[in-house]
């Protein structure tokens, strides 16, 4: 089907923030996120008949900056980060965590909120260090949910999986970006000692 | 009509879905009974909703000037 050059032009200046972003988080590296949005939108151009709707656009260029990132990474012969990125194994790792569940405590309900007081403490680099810290895979669908606002199908269409993929994948990758949030916490001792046997009669 | 209940634990396995607004009518009527009568679950779908929020905010318009320019530059090309 495509769209009009000039309808093109403007989606992709419109989304070009978006495709910036989740390009500088993929590859880590200003001056290679450039060329990766560069080149998608390369490839964009030449593959305008294969878009289906002006709607479908933005998971439609997503999917060609995922699939250009990949390709990138083949012709490096960038092993580690290929499998990181398929989530190969990250799918089936441990349980799910949440910090919810380590903190709340019913019976302080009238007194404190352990749980909100870490979120109000939470900073935004540690956010980010522990979104940088998940395997690729995970991080890109917690990029594209809650940073993109994408919905599922959205999200399944750029990285060309499943829906249910999708739910299962973001449920993981939240607990473990959950696990990284509570590790740090403990490092720098904004956990309490109570909280903490608390994790060590579960978690284990 | 009666509301269809839920419980805790199934509360809990869609709570995601729940804040990421992918359930349908009838799940999301269900959940938000089950929220309105369960403060523990409305604590844990409170602490979720504000996390995605925070990770929300970490989104920055990222293309500074010198991407836009070259992106400008390659779509003339075309």
């Amino acid at each position: 089907m495509g769209i009009s050059r000039q309808a093109f032009e403007e989606q992709v200046l419109a989304l070009l923030g978006s495709l910036n972003g989740v390009a500088r988080r993929l590859t880590a590296n200003p001056a290679d996120a450039e060329d990766l949005v560069a080149e998608t939108v390369a490839r964009a151009w030449r593959a305008l008949d294969s878009l289906e709707s002006e709607a479908a656009f933005r998971a439609w260029i997503f999917r060609i900056l995922h699939n250009t990132f990949v390709s990138e990474l083949r012709r490096a012969g960038a092993r580690a980060r290929l499998e990181s990125l398929e989530c190969d194994g990250a799918d089936e790792e441990e349980a799910p965590f949440s910090i919810f569940e380590q903190m709340h405590q019913p019976f302080l309900l009238w007194f404190s909120n352990p749980e909100q007081e870490f979120l109000d403490k939470l900073l935004r680099e540690s956010l980010e260090r522990a979104l940088a810290g998940l395997p690729d895979c995970h991080r890109v669908v917690v990029i594209l949910s809650d940073l993109e606002g994408m919905s599922y199908g959205e999200i399944a269409a750029a990285l060309g999986i499943p829906v249910g993929t999708v739910r299962s994948r973001l449920a993981r990758a939240r607990g473990a970006l959950q696990k990284i949030l509570w590790r740090q916490a403990r490092e720098y001792g904004l956990i309490a000692d109570t909280t903490i046997q608390k994790e060590k009669d579960s978690v284990r | 009509m009666t509301k269809r209940e839920i419980k805790c634990e199934q509360a809990l396995r869609q709570l995601f879905q729940y804040i990421d607004h992918e359930l349908d009518d009838t799940r999301r009527e269900a959940m938000d009974h089950h929220l309105h009568t369960c403060h523990s679950c409305y604590s844990r779908v409170e602490f979720e909703r504000r996390l995605k929020q925070k990770l929300g905010e970490l989104k920055k318009d990222d293309a500074d000037s010198k991407v836009r320019e070259r992106i400008k530059r390659l779509l003339k090309s075309f």
